[in-house]
């Protein structure tokens, strides 16, 4: 990777913190095209690799599917109970679907799922890469001819995208059917209704949206905890140890993430 | 290096449930985009109903039109007319195009809560369909236009609730006589002071009163003498409808009379069976009379005829016979 250019020792404490912020961004966006062009290469699919990817995919996905599909089972039926009836009791029900729709498959579910696995795995793994960066691992590795970038970054980070998605298709769905049970019950008779409603929220928009916001909570989850960033890494932030530093960047990225979908989905 | 120092336990068919995963994830999306599609209508057959407004506030691309609550179209583009009116393209799927015939009214309407609505309603479903593209005006009814007015007439009202409340305003002259009068009504002369304005005319209305009570009195008398007379026309009556129609009253007698005209009636038919049956036999006799005047006619015509024979016999006779006189007269 390309070494990142040092700050003058005589810049200004507030100049220094800007830098180091910016260098730090940039630093992100620099991994992640480096990761984008090697995940668009043919020769990151090689025999030697798929093994890899596939240990990563599956230890990202399949530990954590059961127990979130639980959870946001749980969490969806209680929301869906507290919605229904809430529009019955205000005879509001004709927007219970929708807003049943719009509140948990579009907003909620994605946001659970960036969150549930940036703590149980991509966050854990970026520790890893940056306990072998600072361990010199990666200097071994690029010695012994192999690539860290290829090796050890882009199937954690291809891991992490894969399980956002998959997690937030598996919740989405399970949330629909939950919803349409809990509105029209073990009866066939209310699907056309429902597949209508669902047809309505989901608007070529809102589609649109909703894909760009799952892939980039998904980029963000992936990227965010694994690259090295010297602000975060090396100096003392305000006492805070690096999880807590990267977990805030994190938060920070996802909740800007919501709120450009909110205003482009909503404005 | 963490990965090579402390490697991880090695899972059984790893690429199998790799595989499996990224399976159930392209199905996951796959469905998904099949659903949406299908939910959208995006396989559906449609035919389009153009519907015309002059304001398309409210509708947006992809809301319903339904027909009895039911969702039976969903509006596809809407676009401004030359005319500038508002064009919103509706596409009604084939299967429920029948709902809507040529007779179709269609609505629009914006509630206070929630968003607009747009219902087509089909009176006389023997009507003709409504063809594909056909342009239909829509009725709008707007509750939140409604809004300004009913601003604007309440303030009014607050208005003129405001002036006929004032100091100066009639209703408070009406309020302070009407203090005014429940003092009089409250003092010595009541309601009866109220309303002649003075105690004088009050106690002559009372006067009045007490001579319609003596006047009252005296019409009681003359009712008492009234209900004695009608007593004792109770008893005469009683007594002559005893006269009249007691056992040994006049009716009694009048319908014996009447049996005994009875039996003379009879008598009398009888009478008159055989007064009948006389002049029958009388008709027979003269009938018979009648036959023989006719044959003493025949008879007589015939001894007339014999007399004459014997007249001219004689005649005969005496000219031919020598001691004939001689019948004829010589004149001088």
């Amino acid at each position: 990777m390309t070494p990142i250019p040092q700050i003058p020792v005589s810049t200004s404490r507030w100049a220094r913190d800007w830098a180091e912020w910016v260098r730090g961004w940039w630093q992100i966006i620099h991994v992640g095209a480096q990761i984008l062009v090697l995940a668009l290469s043919p020769s990151s699919y090689r025999k030697s690799q798929r093994a890899v990817m596939a240990r990563n995919l599956y230890m990202a996905t399949a530990p954590l599917l059961p127990g979130f599909t639980l959870l946001s089972a749980l969490i969806s039926l209680i929301i869906i109970r507290i919605v229904v009836a809430t529009t019955l009791s205000y005879g509001l029900s004709q927007y219970a679907l929708e807003l049943l729709i719009r509140t948990l498959v579009l907003e909620l579910l994605p946001l659970s799922v960036a969150l549930f696995v940036a703590v149980r795995y991509t966050m854990p793994q970026g520790k890893d890469v940056r306990d072998m960066r600072l361990r010199g691992d990666f200097e071994t590795l690029w010695r012994a001819g192999g690539d860290p970038a290829r090796d050890e970054l882009l199937p954690r980070v291809g891991a992490g995208v894969f399980a956002v998605v998959l997690l937030a298709a598996v919740s989405c769905f399970v949330a629909l059917v939950l919803t349409y049970l809990n509105v029209y019950g073990f009866r066939t008779w209310g699907f056309a209704g429902y597949t209508r409603s669902v047809g309505q929220v989901f608007s070529p928009v809102v589609v649109l949206i909703f894909c760009l916001k799952t892939i980039f909570f998904s980029l963000a989850v992936s990227l965010i905890p694994i690259v090295f960033t010297p602000r975060v890494d090396q100096g003392d932030f305000k006492g805070m140890n690096a999880e807590i530093k990267v977990l805030a960047r994190l938060f920070a990225v996802i909740l800007l993430i919501e709120v450009v979908s909110l205003v482009g989905n909503y404005y | 290096m963490d990965s090579s120092t402390q490697s991880p336990p090695p899972v059984a068919n790893l690429e199998l449930k790799a595989r499996l995963l990224i399976l159930l994830l392209v199905l996951l999306l796959l469905g998904s985009v099949v659903y949406v599609l299908v939910a959208r209508g995006a396989f559906e057959r449609t035919q389009q109903v153009v519907l015309v407004a002059d304001d398309s506030e409210g509708v947006v691309v992809g809301m319903d039109l339904t027909f009895s609550g039911f969702p039976i179209g969903r509006v596809g583009r809407i676009e401004l007319s030359d005319d500038g009116n508002a064009r919103i393209l509706v596409d009604v799927p084939r299967k429920d195009a029948h709902w809507l015939r040529t007779s179709s009214v269609f609505t629009m309407e914006s509630g206070l809560v929630g968003g607009t609505r747009i219902r087509a309603f089909s009176g006389v479903l023997s009507d003709p369909l409504l063809p594909d593209g056909a342009v239909r005006r829509v009725l709008r009814g707007d509750a939140k236009a409604e809004i300004p007015l009913m601003v604007a007439s309440v303030r009014e009202l607050v208005s003129n609730l405001s002036s006929m409340t004032g100091p100066d305003a009639p209703l408070s002259g009406s309020l302070r006589n009407v203090q005014t009068a429940t003092e009089k009504l409250n003092g010595p002369g009541g309601g009866l002071g109220l309303l002649f304005g003075n105690d004088a005319d009050a106690r002559k209305i009372i006067t009045t009163l007490d001579r319609t009570n003596a006047l009252l009195t005296k019409l009681d008398g003359l009712t008492l003498k009234a209900d004695g007379l009608a007593t004792k026309t109770d008893v005469l009556i009683s007594n002559a409808d005893r006269q009249v129609f007691g056992p040994s009253g006049v009716l009694g007698d009048a319908q014996a009379t009447v049996i005994q005209l009875n039996g003379l009636l009879a008598d009398a038919r009888t009478s008159l069976k055989k007064v009948d049956a006389v002049l029958l036999e009388a008709q027979a006799i003269g009938a018979n009379t009648r036959e023989a005047t006719t044959d003493l006619s025949a008879l007589r015509a015939e001894v007339e005829g014999s007399l004459r024979k014997v007249e001219h016999l004689v005649n005969e006779i005496n000219r031919k016979w020598p001691f004939a006189r001689d019948t004829e007269l010589k004149l001088p």
